[in-house]
């Protein structure tokens, strides 16, 4: 019997191969979409890590005035934190690093954290081969020894399995290699090198210690939530007591994937609900289609019904044609999702200059099948159960007595009501939401970052402090490389900086003179990006001088201690009065002294890092390198020749001052700027891409449901012109049921909508006058298309004359 | 003196379906006089709808003259064609077409919402009026479906009386309905022709042709003969 059923549902399918290609399609975009956007976050940031008790391992951030973000937290706070809460066990702590590796392929830069002991035990996973560290590792002046990953041990050493008690060189200085990590294991993120975190227990001073990330197991029964409340307290009760360096900070614990995402929820939770209307609007427009085609065929369910059919084998019947529309659309769905995983790795890659993050394998896995079968099943039920349910429980009598007149037609018309105020809240919500997002990545990518970015060439060289250990030594450097590479045909200038315009920068903690930062005064530290470039740089990177003057060769070791603040900066802090000849002085002493900084110049404000919100305002202070050198440098080249020949320049001039240095991420300055954009880019055009589908599905399923709506009521039109209603009255009366279906939909999309546009908003730094015209065009794209979706079905209605529609079947 | 309300001359119907060319009215010469009470009959697909379509101006004529009031309505727009239906013309169909959605009293004021002239008083006042006239004013809040069949076609007269049409157009007004209510419905037209109203109806019932002054026989398209009860005169068509 079941194969009976299901070959007559096979036969009409069939007989209607437009319906079925379209409802089929309509499945495969909705199943499609929404299992891919499920399985792209999940694979990024819900999974647990592949560890025993991986689903336990939180890390432990800091947040900045309520912003969540992946930031270290002070080693005092974490002490504080680890003496105080209850529920987390198994303490460890890291810092990221980079270090340079000098082997037989030359130098070459690697990912690396610095550990504390326990960090393996964390993961319960065994070296490959040796050991890997315990307490007397982290002694300060134990001997230098290195944990290595697989991929580096392969490549370095060629699988040697003598490896251990070898000698490597890391960073100018010798390391025994104590310990070789499995294939694959490149935690915390994509590590390939560990060494020992040690800290001085003698920095007793916040703004002298040294920042950690925390990790630890969270004990069973103890929820995240319910421990962020906790450590919120601790960290209250430590602001309380260190306004200086506390004020605002506090922290949080969350998943190792799941940090990834903080401060990011707004767009994780968009995105999320965003794939689920899209699945709503497809199995809304395959439920009508089949809806309309049920009652169609209303009178063959009569005639069963009247033969005595059960009702719930014809529930099967018409179960059997969404059985078979959503398993075909959902398998198309699903290979087309499964490549689009396929390729989201290559193009994922291109975001970050470090290797992904180790859990980060965009395939099809035991979730996503899960899911699959989930949403399926759901979307078999939804489009199948409630057409089979209503075409089976009408009055059967009244159907065969009248025709297709009768009882079912109001009640269709009611659902039809339904369905049509459905999509327009869905489609009304899935706009604005998705247009708020493109609209940030469009300011996003052409935000004015503070400088040139055309026709140049960017990389960055580490100096070791083995062998830079001096302010002299690193300045010598700077100085011969720029001089050497400036004498090279094809370049035009060279510009050395530890951080370029748009690049992330670290920060500083400063105090201004005249400032009370007294305990009493509960005033906080101001921070800043902190920045050194050599004189002239700013100059020839297009960022422009508002008051005052650039570093010039004076500005040396020698003279008074000088430094340049973007005009954000001054705003901030010396808004009624000029900055000129202001001083402060850094909180964390770069050297013994204390000194103060003499601000001799204001520049325009350059964007360091990310692009939206909070982060694209943090002002600047760019120091001459030669005052404030670092160990890390960028070097922007621009150049007249092509780029593969000046990197050979680069590295030729590197070679010639110092063999053990290596440059890497050598890229455009754009291509280094538009990475920083790229996520946002992608989910971006990832919500564009739901928005279209979004605008397709609503428009044809609003389009598709109003026709067949004005369809069944064509003879209610023939009733009215007979009774005088001249075209224009029924068109106005038709529009004005449209509007308002229109209102009991679009306030509620509007709203949500509107909701969720606002927090994206507010993440982004999207300004009130973009959203309020996203949300005008957008609500009048749904409006037009609803009117439109109404006029058109309406004039086609009254093409016949009202003699034919009173007569329509 | 008897006054002319509609007059057709040689009007001709022609339906075009793909490549077929059907002749539903050929040659229709008819006048309907002020105060008729007028029967229609004939075979299925003889064209008597067709031409209650045409008189009721729902369809227009391929070819012919049509007179209302001594206008021509022949060649009008479709909203001078929709007024005149509106104030002169009031239809019953033998499904009722009563409007599911719409109580029985927004049913009969329809016709008039269309009307500019009339104030939401007026309307209710004339309402009223249709509703006691047919026996209904009971179940003026009730909705179509819940009424019965003999109710529903009574809810439709009133829907045709209400605006005072001059001419009511009924198309097999018994045809949906058992003897009982069938008799009430006629005995509702009777009435309303004795208070002066001009009906046409199309029936297949004999019973009901003969409750009316004139009969019509149609064939293919064709009057074939004209019957006055009065008169008593058979006058075969030309």
């Amino acid at each position: 019997m079941i194969w009976q059923d299901f070959k007559y549902a096979l036969r009409l399918l069939a007989k209607k191969p437009g319906f079925t290609v379209l409802t089929t399609l309509v499945m495969a975009t909705g199943i499609g979409l929404s299992v891919y956007m499920f399985s792209f976050f999940n694979t990024i940031l819900f999974k647990d890590l592949a560890f025993k008790d991986g689903e336990s391992l939180v890390v432990i951030s800091g947040s900045l005035n309520g912003e969540r973000d992946e930031s270290e937290i002070n080693w005092l706070d974490y002490r504080e934190i680890q003496k105080n809460v209850q529920g987390l066990t198994e303490f460890g702590g890291y810092k990221n690093t980079n270090v340079i590796v000098s082997g037989r392929d030359g130098a070459i830069r690697y990912a690396a954290i610095l550990a504390q002991a326990n960090i393996f035990n964390l993961t319960r996973t065994k070296p490959l081969l040796g050991r890997t560290f315990n307490a007397a590792d982290e002694h300060i002046g134990a001997e230098q020894v290195v944990v290595i990953g697989y991929q580096l041990w392969q490549s370095q050493f060629g699988g040697d399995k003598n490896v251990i008690e070898q000698s490597m060189r890391i960073n100018g200085k010798n390391h025994r290699v104590i310990g070789v990590m499995p294939q694959g294991y490149l935690f915390p993120r994509n590590a390939e090198v560990w060494l020992p975190l040690r800290i001085d227990p003698s920095q007793l001073i916040r703004e002298q210690a040294t920042g950690i990330h925390g990790l630890a197991h969270l004990e069973k029964g103890v929820s995240m939530a319910d421990f962020n409340r906790q450590l919120n307290v601790i960290m209250q009760r430590i602001e309380k007591q260190y306004p200086q360096t506390n004020s605002g900070i506090s922290a949080f614990i969350a998943s190792i994937p799941g940090s990834g995402g903080a401060g990011g929820e707004p767009v994780v939770y968009t995105m999320h609900i965003v794939a689920i209307l899209i699945l709503l609007l497809a199995s809304i427009n395959v439920g009508n289609l089949l809806l309309s085609r049920a009652l169609e065929r209303g009178k063959e369910t009569a005639i069963r019904l009247a033969l005595g059919a059960p009702r719930s084998r014809l529930i099967t019947q018409l179960l059997w044609e969404s059985t078979i529309i959503c398993t075909i659309g959902g398998l198309i769905g699903f290979l087309v999702m499964a490549w689009g995983l396929e390729i989201t790795e290559p193009i994922v890659t291109t975001f970050f200059a470090e290797p992904l993050a180790f859990w980060w394998d965009f395939s099809i896995d035991s979730y996503t099948i899960k899911l699959f079968i989930g949403i399926l099943v759901s979307t078999i039920l939804v489009t199948g159960l409630l057409p089979a349910w209503r075409t089976t429980g009408g009055d059967f009598n009244a159907v065969l007595r009248d025709g297709t007149r009768g009882a079912l037609g109001k009640k269709a018309g009611r659902l039809n009501r339904l369905l049509v105020i459905s999509e327009i809240f869905i489609s009304m919500t899935v706009l604005i939401a998705a247009a708020v997002m493109v609209q940030s990545a469009n300011e996003q990518t052409n935000k004015d970052i503070g400088a040139e970015t055309g026709n140049t060439l960017v990389a960055n060289v580490l100096l070791p402090e083995t062998n830079y250990d001096s302010v002299e030594k690193k300045v010598q450097f700077v100085k011969q490389l720029q001089t050497q590479m400036q004498s090279y045909t094809g370049i035009n200038e060279v510009m050395i900086m530890s951080s370029l315009p748009g690049h992330y920068s670290a920060e500083q903690k400063v105090m201004l003179e005249g400032k009370e930062y007294t305990k009493g005064s509960n005033n906080s530290y101001p921070r800043a990006n902190y920045i050194a470039t050599m004189p002239g740089d700013l100059a020839k990177l297009g960022v422009e001088l508002r008051q005052g003057r650039y570093f010039s060769s004076s500005d040396n070791r020698d003279n008074k201690q000088t430094a340049l603040v973007s005009e954000s900066f001054a705003e901030r802090h010396f808004a009624s009065e000029s900055a000129i000849g202001k001083r402060f002085r850094l909180v964390a002493k770069e050297t013994g002294d204390v000194q103060w900084i003499t601000i001799v110049g204001v520049v325009e404000h350059t964007i360091q890092g990310n692009r939206d919100g909070s982060a694209a305002s943090v002002p600047s202070i760019f120091r001459p390198y030669t005052q404030a050198p670092r160990s890390r440098i960028t070097i922007a080249i621009q150049l007249t020749a092509d780029n593969s020949h000046v990197i050979k320049l680069l590295r030729k001039a590197l070679q010639g001052i110092d063999s053990g240095l290596a440059s890497y991420r050598i890229e455009t300055y754009q291509a280094s700027n538009d990475r920083i954009t790229a996520p946002v880019v992608f989910i971006s055009s990832l919500t564009a891409l739901f928005a279209i589908a979004g605008v397709v599905l609503a428009a044809s399923g609003i389009y598709g449901v109003m026709s067949n709506t004005i369809n069944q009521r064509t003879q209610e039109i023939g009733v009215k012109r007979a009774l005088g209603a001249d075209e224009r009255v029924i068109i106005t009366e038709f529009l004005l049921s449209a509007v308002k279906l229109l209102l009991w939909g679009g306030i509620p999309g509007i709203l949500a909508g509107g909701f969720m546009g606002f927090a994206m908003a507010q993440m982004f730094g999207t300004g009130m006058s973009a959203l309020v015209t996203i949300i005008v065009v957008m609500v009048s794209i749904v409006v037009i298309s609803v009117l439109i979706s109404t006029y058109l079905p309406t004039k086609n209605a009254l093409k016949l004359e009202p003699s034919q529609a009173l007569h329509y079947e | 003196m008897t006054k002319t309300l509609i007059k057709l001359a040689n009007i001709k119907k022609v339906f075009y379906t793909d490549e077929v060319e059907t002749h539903a009215l050929n040659d229709i010469t008819l006048t309907i006089n002020k105060g008729d009470y007028i029967s229609i009959s004939g075979p299925s697909g003889c064209g008597k709808s067709t031409l209650l379509s045409l008189l009721g101006l729902l369809d227009t004529s391929s070819e012919g003259l049509y007179q209302l009031a001594e206008h021509d309505v022949s060649n009008i727009s479709k909203k001078e064609r929709a007024r005149i239906r509106n104030m002169e013309i009031g239809f019953i169909f033998q499904s009722f077409n009563l409007i599911s959605d719409l109580d029985v009293e927004e049913n009969i004021e329809l016709p008039l919402t269309y009307r500019k002239d009339l104030s939401k008083d007026q309307r209710k006042a004339m309402v009223k009026e249709a509703l006691e006239k047919v026996n209904m004013s009971h179940r003026s809040k009730h909705y179509p479906l819940q009424l019965s069949g003999g109710q529903q076609q009574r809810i439709a007269v009133a829907r045709a009386i209400v605006g005072k049409p001059s001419i009511i157009l009924a198309d097999e007004p018994t045809g949906n309905l058992d003897s009982k209510n069938a008799e009430a419905v006629m005995e509702l037209l009777d009435l309303l022709h004795r208070e002066g109203a001009t009906i046409c109806m199309v029936t297949h019932d004999p019973r009901s042709a003969k409750r009316a002054v004139r009969n019509i026989d149609i064939l293919d398209g064709q009057i074939v003969a004209e019957q006055n009860q009065h008169t008593s005169n058979d006058t075969a068509a030309a």
